[in-house]
């Protein structure tokens, strides 16, 4: 029994004669303290895939298993990032995390509560921006901060739907050495969803790919051998890393050729249709055709 | 200095009043040409329409084109005279009141002042209706010139019928002389006759009437010097008994010399007493002991004048909050349950759609039963005592007439809040609802801390839509039940039907539609507070 565990998953909705499938037989079963990434398309279910780890959504086929039992709800072990940040937009970024930490931690008092947010906030370097609310701050900051609201809920597992897409690239990998930071010192399960192959090999132990949508499944994994802790200066000369990341990215082009050629080009036999007169229409009006009556 | 301008303009945002901002700009000298444009925009020019409407349109146009025998639209000139006149009342009820309680010192000098007064007022009557007099004689002359061609005209055309209608008489008396018995065609003749006798009878009675009235509405053509003087001397008669009130309240009437007779009076009678015996000092004793209480009774008496218009405005907004706060107060719990259960809101459906439309005037009756079977002896009531009680509100003197109205208020207001604030529950975000479901909140948490913060501006937007609704209901309502308010000044001034009760009326028009404006201001500050990025529209 893994610690967080998919088997024979199916996700559709619609009534039975019409279905249709987001997802269908996924198999995917985490290690404890290990660090999968999911690779995907856009739309091939990727946050459903993540709704459902995290308990939001329930399958319509098969089941999930969080330490042995299955998950029928969400909760703050399985600390899930949202794609779209959902900062309560009328509290500041201090009070979103702090809105967590209560919840998570009740007995704390006031003061520790205060010191934990001012902690985790700095730990995504959003400490000038504490008492500003989410709609004064740019999308990477928001981002920033939504991760340090889910940091802050001290999760199991750390289910991260695309935490870094809308970010730039160094205060991407600024992020990304955090993450990698935080992983390693707390030693956290970590469910990642990312479209950037470079970033998931340097992060991630295993990388698994979501093919597309729809009935989207996931395909061969690719295992990720070298060595913690990566550099990202050297990993760019690192044999290993150019392998995967080649093959990685073939075989996500692959997928992309196959559906594209899977996909049956919708042949409609048309009615011949002719007109009878290829003359041009004249105002005068035709009498012809009723003298025949 | 820079702070100051931002701080400005930030109140200015809040309280909406946008078009004050490019004054404050330009003070600090921001883009004059900009500026000046702008404050030609939403100042000048707004300015200006109001002047074309007010003073051209309505004085020029609309007030003489609407006229009745029973009178006519006021001219600004006389709505802002008898604007004049109610804040002169109030003043006068209000420095009446205020006689009434004088004593000592202060009495005395009040009363050295008003004999004054009083000599002087008397001479602007006579000079007054000396005026009158002469600009009568005046228009009696004028109007008996402009009369005497029409009446002329009258006369004769009487004479003319008369005559016309002897001849035609004499004609049908000859034409029937000449029908021989049996004479079908002959009698047909002469009915023939006496028809169109009749039809001319009738059309002559209507030229007799036309013309009668020419004459009369000549006579009854108002002349304005008239009424000018007219009103003038009506000024001065009440100038005059309002002195006259003044002077009885500070000598005759006045509470601490009415006290001091008393006390006097009683002091007599307690000597008389010691010199009596048997039954006439048992009578007297029962006549100081009457007057004992009777001084009592005056020691802690009021001044009993009529309401005057501004406590009548503050009894009408202080019946409007109490009625938007208890229709506040049913509609947002049960808007807050319609959000968030659809079986819940099933329930509602019915009642809500049957009782929304249901027009103010319709309930304040049923109300007011409900009202008065709930108090059936409303002075002796405790909740009534206590509201008395009250330190600020309790000089307003809440009363079951009181009580209809606000519930009327509230029933016909709280449709708009209960609307909205189940839109604002039930249209949450749902990501929102998804980071509560992750944290585990209970459902006490996620209904404060989530769905109310969320849906917080919408029930603002419905609060204040419920707060004008409410407004407009009250003075319909008021006006029924006879509660002391603006409402109560309106069928006074309708049953009053004095020349310028109209122009009351248009007066008071100006004072509700201000003062919604104002309570309109206010809501809308307070939904900005609440409003944050992202949230429902924010008008």
């Amino acid at each position: 029994m893994s610690f967080l565990e998919l088997t024979n998953v199916d996700v559709s909705f619609g009534p039975p004669s019409n279905q249709v499938d987001i997802l269908k037989n996924i198999n995917l079963s985490v290690e404890e303290n290990e660090f999968v990434a999911v690779i995907g398309f856009s739309g091939s279910g990727k946050s459903t895939l993540m709704n459902l780890l995290s308990g939001l959504q329930m399958p319509s086929n098969g089941s999930s298993s969080f330490k042995g039992s299955s998950i029928k709800e969400p909760g703050p072990e399985l600390g899930m990032m949202f794609q779209n940040y959902s900062l309560l937009p009328w509290l500041s970024v201090g009070d979103n995390v702090k809105l967590a930490i209560n919840r998570v931690f009740p007995k704390l008092s006031k003061s520790e509560v205060h010191e934990k947010m001012l902690h985790y906030v700095m730990m995504v370097k959003l400490d000038h921006a504490v008492d500003k609310k989410p709609h004064e701050l740019s999308g990477g900051m928001r981002q920033r901060a939504s991760l340090s609201r889910t940091l802050s809920l001290d999760p199991e597992v750390l289910l991260l739907d695309e935490p870094l897409s809308a970010l730039d690239a160094l205060t991407r990998s600024e992020l990304q050495d955090q993450i990698l930071n935080i992983w390693g010192n707390d030693k956290r399960t970590v469910v990642m969803i990312t479209n950037d192959v470079d970033e998931a090999v340097l992060m991630a132990d295993r990388i698994v790919p979501l093919t597309m949508g729809p009935g989207a499944t996931l395909s061969k994994e690719f295992i990720v051998n070298i060595d913690r802790p990566r550099d990202r200066h050297t990993l760019n000369d690192d044999p290993e890393f150019m392998r995967l990341k080649s093959e990685i990215t073939a075989f996500m082009l692959g997928l992309n050729k196959e559906n594209k050629e899977l996909k049956t080009e919708s042949k409609v036999t048309m009615p011949d249709v002719r007109p009878k007169d290829f003359s041009l229409p004249s105002g005068a009006i035709k009498f012809s055709h009723l003298q025949k009556k | 200095m820079e702070k100051i301008k931002y701080l400005l303009l930030k109140t200015i945002d809040i309280t909406g009043l946008t078009f004050l901002a490019p004054v404050v700009r330009l003070c600090y000298r921001e883009e004059p040409q900009v500026q000046l444009k702008k404050i030609g925009q939403w100042i000048i020019v707004p300015l200006i329409a109001v002047f074309i409407a007010l003073f051209i349109i309505y004085d020029g146009f609309i007030v003489d084109t609407f006229k009745t025998k029973a009178g006519k639209l006021p001219t600004s000139s006389k709505i802002y005279s008898s604007y004049k006149s109610i804040d002169q009342l109030h003043d006068d009820e209000l420095a009446k009141q205020r006689a009434y309680h004088l004593s000592g010192e202060e009495r005395v000098e009040a009363l050295n002042a008003v004999d004054e007064k009083i000599s002087s007022a008397e001479e602007s009557l006579k000079l007054a209706t000396q005026a009158v007099k002469d600009e009568q004689k005046i228009t009696d002359r004028e109007k008996a010139k402009k009369v005497a061609p029409a009446e002329a005209e009258y006369a004769k055309l009487k004479e003319d019928i008369k005559a016309a209608a002897a001849l035609r008489d004499e004609e049908l008396r000859l034409l029937s002389e000449s029908v021989t018995p049996g004479d079908g065609a002959a009698a047909q003749k002469l009915l023939e006759r006496v028809r169109a006798d009749n039809a001319q009878d009738s059309l002559d009675t209507e030229a007799r009437n036309l013309a009668k009235e020419k004459t009369n509405s000549i006579r009854l053509e108002p002349s304005p010097e008239l009424a000018e003087r007219k009103t003038e001397e009506t000024y001065h008669v009440e100038r005059l008994a309002f002195l006259k009130i003044y002077k009885q309240l500070l000598s005759s009437k006045n509470k601490s010399l009415v006290i001091d007779e008393k006390k006097e009076k009683i002091a007599a009678y307690e000597t008389e007493l010691s010199v009596l015996t048997g039954a006439d000092a048992l009578k007297k004793a029962k006549s100081i002991v009457r007057q004992e209480s009777v001084m009592g009774n005056k020691k802690e008496s009021e001044y009993a004048g009529s309401k005057t218009i501004w406590y009548q405005v503050e009894r009408s907004i202080l019946c409007v909050f109490t009625g938007f706060l208890i229709g506040s107060i049913i509609a947002i719990p049960m808007g807050i349950f319609c959000g968030l259960n659809k079986t819940f809101m099933a329930i509602m459906t019915p009642f809500i759609a049957i009782f929304k439309p249901v027009s103010p005037i319709v309930w304040l009756p049923i109300i007011l039963i409900v009202v008065m079977g709930a108090f059936p002896n409303p002075d002796k009531h405790p909740f009534m005592e206590f509201l008395a009680e009250l330190p600020l509100i309790g000089v307003y003197k809440i009363n079951p007439a009181f009580m209809a109205s606000a519930v009327t208020v509230a029933l016909c207001s709280l449709w708009a809040t209960m609307a909205n604030t189940a839109l604002g529950v039930a249209s949450i975000d749902k990501d929102h609802m998804n980071v509560a479901r992750v944290l585990k909140l209970g459902f006490c948490a996620r209904l404060f801390k989530i769905i109310i913060p969320s849906s917080l501006p919408l029930i603002f937007a419905g609060l204040r839509i419920s707060l004008g609704v409410g407004w407009m209901v009250l003075i319909a309502a008021e006006l029924l039940s006879s509660s002391e308010g603006i409402g109560k000044f309106v069928f006074d001034e309708f049953n009053n039907g004095s020349s310028d009760s109209l122009a009351k009326m248009v007066v008071v028009v100006f004072i509700v539609g201000i003062i919604g404006l104002i309570l309109d201001r206010i809501m809308i500050i307070f939904q900005r507070l609440v409003s944050f990025e992202g949230s429902a529209a924010t008008i």
